[in-house]
């Protein structure tokens, strides 16, 4: 029986029952995509790991190095099971051409090493160590995976030819966010490029017990080592690895929340309505005995029904998609070794998504109980409806036209009904806005306070400290140039609570030429102010008008914070200053200029970087979307996404809440018709209540945007270093175009939605 | 004396093929501008599907009906609504009321469509009419806190509101007790010698007798027509009695 009533069901209502297979499949879809994609993230990363062997504990340095006393520092050390240090031939971009691409614009850090002897191996695509042949050259994975090189290219290198043999991955510089790529040639061909390019230093180390690994850095940098250079551990390793794949399967997994929310509130809205519209049969099965589980069960079994298949149609087509995004993950990581068991999480995922849309629907199913069986048959309507919004009457209306009226009466008067509509514009509304806001800002040109940069045109950064004179006098001496400062970054030893050191980046130099914003406080002026990047405060617990220790050639200097500062750069971890200092080691010297004449950006980039070859010379916007570029466009492309996604959601949505209240209101629109109101009369009036309910939803949607979406969107951006956050809005698509799309696609779907009206017969609704 | 509505040789048949059947099957009939008339008629016999007819409400099958000069038949469904929003009246036996709207609103809702800066004149309008039906505390009462008498009286107030030509009731008494029902009957009567013409569907012998002619029908036709003085007097009891002897000599 209970067959032929869900089959009958389901073809009274194929439109809505499609859209509620729609929903739940999409949420499956996405809930199974998650979980396919974090145990395949996991296991690759876990086996990329495991086969590179990646150091536990890595500490670049440039500069002088004393081989002696690490060897005897690793000796020492009873939990070091491994050391080694492996040189990074840094070399500039003009220096390297892959077929027919030179990587002048790069403003990556391209290096070439040989393969390690006793960990962080390099390996290639099937995951193996590389073994390198003299004249072969492999080439990081990002390069291929941009289309830079391709297997078997030449690439020349300060003009030596080698083959491209293939690609490498790298546990430690694969991610995007890792500054460095390296670059794999053999022993012989090393030493050939050695004089070509600056030599940096990886100090490496793989401990016995890496739970102990705070211990260790604090033993690493109390001994006084060679510390010249960022820290990174294996910990941060992972998390850089796994980053930009995590921040898919986090958004992944936001918006499966969003679309199972929707889901539920569609199979609410049409549970709701058809209850109301068999209230009499619930009535009459309660009152010839049937009991409330069986009558519970007819309902119960059309919604399994639904949600099994939308949640199968959702697991393959995961399956499907699982694919495309999983390519990423292969590219740089290689395959999972828990494959199989990412497909039996994934149907695990969608029997949740099953479970939860049975357990809510009997939710819903609760209000029989409180049906009484002798109102149901005498009314057939519950009786405790109230009507709203009694003061909006039609005979006191003088504002709207008498069809508009009733259209937003019946909203006004059928709060709940409507509410689960306006919650969907809602979510619309805030998911189209928010990416559009944080894409808008992160591209725009006030973004740069955010990354601890001022405002010039164009920045000359080298790590031959010998030759900044040159380029300053240069600088000096070029008529086109209005104004310029030169900041040079050192590392200092900062006193710590518990007595040990660590490492901090200082910038010094003149930093009233070029200000940026600070979120507390001001600018360094006086020699014994500094101000903090706004991780770096927080670490450290420091705030305005606090004291910190540096120790500078053995000697203690007390510093007072001026101010805090947002930084997205290095890690977010900086400090700037104004004292002079002449002993620690230059990490490097950024030379900003501010050109008179800002049409000369391009040609003066062309002219100071063939003068300056050992430095690197980009046009500030450049450089700026070199370095965020790969973030900005993935949130761009995740903004339109999130367009077409909720304005699919809002069409297909306002198309089944029509649909549905066209169903339930077939009396009230014969009654209509009856007295003279023609199929243009309710139209009008169901265009009302969409418009309206969308308004409402767009103001709201927007509010909660511009509020609670800044604040999610400052979190993300904190977490790399932002302090303060404010939306740049841009008016024009916030408030005009995303509203219009949003209208334009609510109309269409309610004149879709209500073409059935018009065809509602009077006699067949109100003949007794 | 002028026809306000003529029905001629009207077929309207529902279901397909085999099963199609002629509900109304070549009814022809003439309403005269100032007449009150009813049809009688077991279940299923065509009397509402004769009233929704004529009213313009549903379409036929074959046939014609003229309403003061116009061929139904031949105009679109823009036209028909506007007639019958400004020249027709309706009464439901179910109060056909709109749940979100107070009774006021209720009554005023079809004359205001077109008229919305005559709000004012509109409401003092519906309160005249309330005031003559006897619920004019009722005006901001929601349809749920009346009684069924109450509501067929609003729903009177409403199809008086346009003046209109002819005012059609469906079973307007059926779901009424017997007190309301002729107080309903009272006032429908005055509405017609105010010069309205009346057309009711019943199957209640009491209500018929109180018009002045009757046509009763069975199987799609109209099968025998009763003629009664259109002033009632006191002479209802013998009123009824004839319209009984009638229905028991045809058989329905």
């Amino acid at each position: 029986m209970y067959n032929r009533i869900i089959r009958n069901d389901i073809l009274k209502s194929k439109a809505i029952t499609l859209t509620t297979v729609i929903f739940v499949a999409a949420a499956a879809m996405l809930v199974s995509l998650a979980a396919i994609l974090v145990i395949n993230l996991t296991g690759a990363l876990d086996t990329l790991m495991e086969k590179a062997e990646t150091p536990h504990f890595m500490q670049m340095h440039s500069g002088e190095i004393d081989r002696h006393r690490l060897t005897a520092f690793a000796e020492q050390n009873n939990n070091v099971e491994e050391y080694q240090v492996v040189e990074f031939l840094g070399m500039d971009g003009s220096q390297i051409i892959l077929g027919d691409n030179s990587l002048t614009n790069s403003v990556q850090d391209n290096g070439f090493s040989i393969q390690s002897e006793k960990f962080d191996y390099l390996l290639d695509l099937n995951g193996d160590i590389i073994n390198i042949s003299d004249g072969e050259i492999y080439v990081p994975v990002a390069y291929m995976k941009d289309n830079t090189a391709e297997l078997g290219d030449t690439a020349v290198i300060s003009g030596k030819e080698f083959t491209i043999a293939g690609f490498l991955r790298d546990s430690t510089m694969n991610s995007s966010l890792s500054a460095s790529k390296r670059f794999l040639v053999s022993s012989n061909d090393f030493v050939e490029i050695k004089d070509l390019g600056n030599i940096e230093y990886l100090i490496e180390f793989r401990l016995k017990d890496y739970s102990k690994i705070g211990e260790f850095e604090t033993a690493y940098a109390s001994a006084g080592l060679e510390a010249n250079g960022p820290t990174v551990t294996y910990t941060l390793f992972k998390t850089m690895n796994a980053i930009s794949d995590g921040l898919m399967i986090a958004v992944i997994l936001l918006v499966s929340v969003l679309v199972i929310a929707i889901a539920f509130m569609s199979i609410r809205f049409t549970l709701l309505a058809k209850i109301e519209d068999d209230y009499r049969e619930i009535g009459v099965m309660k009152a010839i005995g049937l009991r409330l589980s069986d009558i519970k069960k007819i309902y119960l079994a059309k919604y399994a029904v639904i949600a099994a298949a939308g949640s199968i149609l959702g697991f393959i087509l995961s399956l499907m998609f699982q694919g495309v995004l999983l390519e990423n993950i292969r590219v740089y990581m290689g395959e999972s070794e828990n494959a199989p068991l990412a497909i039996g999480l994934g149907i695990i995922g969608i029997l949740l998504v099953f479970l939860a849309i049975v357990a809510y629907v009997n939710l819903v199913l609760k209000r029989f109980r409180k049906i009484s069986a002798a109102e149901a048959i005498r009314f057939g309507t519950s009786k405790e409806k109230k009507v709203g919004a009694k003061r909006f009457t039609l005979s006191s209306n003088r504002v709207f036209s008498t069809n508009i009226f009733l259209g937003i009466k019946d909203v006004l008067a059928r709060k709940r009904l409507y509410g689960t509509m306006l919650l969907v514009l809602v979510i619309s509304a805030f998911i189209i806005i928010v990416p559009q806001n944080l894409y808008n800002t992160i591209s725009s040109k006030s973004f740069i306070q955010y990354m601890g940069i001022g405002s010039y045109d164009l920045r000359i950064q080298t790590s031959d400290h010998e030759k900044t004179d040159d380029i300053v006098q240069t600088i000096e001496s070029d008529s086109d140039v209005s104004k310029y400062a030169v900041l040079t970054t050192k590392t200092f030893k900062v006193k710590t609570s518990n007595e040990s050191g660590e490492n901090m980046k200082v910038e010094l130099g003149d930093h009233s030429a070029f200000p940026i914003e600070y979120s507390v406080g001001r600018a360094p002026v006086r020699d014994d102010e500094i101000a903090l990047s706004a991780i770096n405060a927080d670490e450290m617990s420091k705030k305005v008008g606090d004291v910190i220790t540096l120790i500078n050639e053995g000697k203690e200097k007390e510093l007072k914070v001026s101010g805090i500062y947002s930084d997205v750069t290095n890690g977010g971890k900086t400090a700037k200053a104004v004292f002079t200092d002449n002993s620690a080691n230059v990490m490097w010297t950024i030379v900003c200029v501010e050109l008179s004449d800002k049409s000369f950006v391009d040609s003066k980039v062309l002219g100071y970087s063939s003068e300056f070859d050992f430095a690197k010379t980009s046009d500030i916007n450049e450089f700026v979307s070199q370095t965020l570029g790969s973030t900005i466009n993935s949130v761009e492309i995740a903004s339109y996404a999130a367009v077409a996604v909720a304005l699919v959601i809002t069409t297909l949505v306002t198309l089944l809440f029509m649909k549905m209240l066209v169903a339930k209101d077939r009396y009230s629109i014969a009654v209509m018709k009856a007295f003279g109101f023609t199929n243009s009369d309710i139209k009008v009036q169901y265009v009302s209540r969409s418009v309206f309910v969308l308004i409402v939803g767009i103001i709201l949607g927007t509010l909660l945007a511009n509020t609670v979406g800044e604040i999610f969107a400052g979190a993300l951006i904190s977490s790399f270093g932002a302090s303060t956050f404010n939306f740049a809005v841009n008016p024009l698509s916030a408030y005009l175009v995303s509203p219009l799309m949003m209208i334009s696609m609510v109309l269409i779907a309610t004149v879709i939605g209500i073409a059935r009206a018009g065809q509602i017969k009077i006699s067949e609704n109100i003949k007794e | 004396m002028n026809k306000i509505v003529i029905g001629d040789n009207i077929v309207k048949s529902f279901g397909e093929g085999i099963e199609q059947r002629n509900i109304l099957d070549g009814v022809s009939v003439e309403i005269n501008e100032d007449e009150f008339v009813s049809v009688m008629g077991p279940s299923g016999s065509g009397k509402s599907t004769l009233m929704f007819a004529l009213s313009g409400m549903d379409g036929i099958n074959s046939g014609k009906v003229v309403f003061d000069n116009k061929d139904l038949s031949a105009i679109g469904e823009k036209q028909l609504s506007d007639i019958r929003r400004s020249e027709m009246g309706f009464i439901f036996q179910q109060p056909t009321m709109l749940k979100n709207l107070n009774i006021l609103d209720n009554i005023i809702l079809p004359s205001i469509r077109d008229n919305r800066k005559n709000a004012l004149k509109i409401s003092e309008k519906a309160r005249t009419l309330m005031e003559k039906v006897g619920i004019s505390e009722l005006e901001k009462r929601n349809i749920t806190q009346v009684s069924g008498g109450q509501l067929q009286r609003a729903g009177i107030c409403r199809a008086l509101m346009n003046s209109p030509k002819i005012i059609f009731g469906d079973e307007p008494t059926g779901a009424l007790n017997s007190q309301s029902a002729q107080e309903i009957m009272d006032i429908l009567s005055e509405i017609n010698t105010e010069g309205t013409a009346v057309m009711l569907v019943t199957h209640d012998a009491k209500v018929a007798a109180r018009t002045e002619r009757i046509m009763f029908m069975r199987d799609g036709k109209i099968v025998s027509e009763l003629k009664l003085p259109k002033s009632v007097g006191v002479n209802i009891d013998s009123r009824i009695e004839k319209v009984t002897a009638k229905m028991l000599e045809i058989g329905i």
